[in-house]
């Protein structure tokens, strides 16, 4: 079946930001994907999930190039991902990333923070690197937080500004790993409303998810994961309400998915 | 019993000398020993293998071996193998240089290692190459884990100088010594000497604990 032509899949008449196809990663002897073929198209949301250690993470980091891959191959907008460590800078300037550890700079103030990718990489000068930094912040609702170092901020303020420093490089997809596995459940909803108005506003992004009301309610297609394989892919109706495989079925009543 | 402290006035210049030597001797060795270490920090860290092994190696001998008898060798074993010597005071700095650099090494190496990987990640995707994000993330965050552990180094070494009092440096704890022997004023002398390293360091203890304090870093 194609998915491309699928009329559950509307925007994949745009063009594809992402394509994998027959991506392979080994650990050593352990083979963390296993031939994964997944397309993104501009303005979707893709969700990854599945169990821990299914490789959604491992396919993520291969996006950006910070896991080379060793077979298949990753188109990013039409060009092979480079394996050439400039080439490939030039790629992250235009994927934001965000981490389940958030990874703020301890250093630095919030809004020093988010400028501090435009004024190091794309040489901004200050005054506009703080602008920059200034919109996002207010962007993701902490403009008073401006001034404050991360260890003064919440779990899930944390990881908005580390949503903001990312979208400050202005990029074409986001990429979100896991980003409320390490949230306390109050702090969860105001990261994912984040991420749903980026979503409105027509971000292309890849998430890997546990949050499987987010993949539902905000994914236009997802991706179930089992040992390095995608077992399914499909719109949020089917994979939720529908599920082709005992393997999704499986993975989402053990979650206690009902739909 | 009977004391006499005059003893102590008396021979005041010479104090003050060697107390200046024993300051001379802390601070040129730090001088010395922080872009050394700097460097050999940086040679294991990230050089080709057989200058990180050398590098590894210089560490490891130095760091195990008594400060007494670095000093000693430098003093006799240089001018037995090329007959040239080096005054006491170059060789009791060489001698503490060569100790002290080993120890900072360490200390720099541990503090660019104690930041995690992650954050290096966060600076890459962003678009960084490698030495930006050591200069802007990883650097930062180690000078300031960095330089509470130089502190209490620097403690040690203004202590340590007075080891190479057994090759002639006339810092304060030799010329101490020296008028002890020609005064037999010990319990004087050795109080005075006490004294004089003890108003000294102290100072500088509280110093390392305002540093540790104020670099602390809370994640």
């Amino acid at each position: 079946m194609n998915a491309d032509t699928s009329p559950l899949r509307p925007m994949a008449a745009g063009a594809k930001i992402i394509r994998y196809r027959g991506v392979i990663k080994r650990y050593g002897g352990f083979q963390a994907l296993g031939g994964v073929d997944l397309d993104v198209h501009a303005g979707e949301v893709v969700c990854l999930i599945g169990p821990s250690g299914s490789g959604k993470s491992t396919l993520l980091r291969c996006t950006n190039g910070l896991e080379a891959i060793d077979g298949g191959d990753i188109e990013f907008e039409g060009a092979m991902l480079p394996r050439d460590e400039r080439a490939l800078r030039a790629v992250r300037t235009r994927m934001g990333m965000v981490f389940q550890s958030f990874e703020l700079f301890p250093h630095l103030t919030a809004l020093e923070n988010v400028a501090e990718g435009p004024r190091t990489v794309l040489r901004n000068d200050l005054v506009e690197a703080n602008r920059r930094a200034t919109a996002m912040l207010a962007k993701v609702g902490l403009a008073d937080k401006a001034s404050s170092y991360p260890s003064a901020l919440s779990g899930g303020q944390q990881q908005r500004v580390a949503i903001a420093r990312a979208l400050a490089m202005e990029p074409d997809v986001m990429l979100f790993d896991e980003p409320t596995s390490a949230l306390d459940p109050e702090t969860i909803g105001e990261v994912l409303s984040v991420m749903k108005k980026l979503a409105d506003e027509g971000m292309t992004m890849v998430v890997v998810t546990h949050e499987m009301t987010f993949a539902r309610r905000v994914g236009d297609w997802v991706a179930v994961f089992d040992t390095g394989r995608i077992v399914e892919q499909g719109p949020p109706t089917q994979i939720f309400d529908a599920p082709t495989t005992e393997r999704t079925r499986d993975f989402l009543s053990h979650l206690g998915w009902t739909g | 019993m009977s004391f006499d402290w005059s003893v102590v006035w008396q021979h005041r210049d010479a104090l003050i000398a060697g107390t200046a030597t024993t300051i001379l001797l802390t601070v040129a060795t730090m001088a010395i020993a922080v872009p050394c270490g700097i460097i050999v920090a940086i040679l294991r860290l990230y050089g080709w293998a057989p200058m990180r092994a050398l590098a590894t190696a210089y560490v490891e001998f130095f760091r195990n071996l008594p400060l007494i008898l670095v000093v000693f060798w430098a003093f006799y074993v240089p001018p037995i193998l090329t007959g040239l010597g080096l005054s006491p005071l170059a060789t009791g700095l060489a001698a503490l240089a060569l100790n002290v650099t080993a120890y900072n090494a360490e200390t720099f190496r541990a503090g660019i290692n104690s930041i995690r990987r992650g954050q290096v990640e966060a600076a890459m995707v962003l678009g960084m190459n490698r030495v930006q994000a050591l200069r802007r993330v990883v650097v930062p965050q180690a000078v300031r884990r960095i330089l509470p552990v130089l502190a209490s180094t620097w403690v040690s070494l203004f202590k340590d100088t007075s080891l190479v009092s057994v090759i002639a440096v006339t810092e304060l704890a030799y010329v101490s010594m020296q008028i002890r022997a020609q005064s037999f004023r010990v319990l004087e002398m050795l109080t005075a000497m006490a004294a004089i390293y003890w108003l000294l360091g102290y100072p500088q203890a509280k110093l390392v604990d305002w540093i540790q304090r104020r670099f602390a870093i809370t994640e």
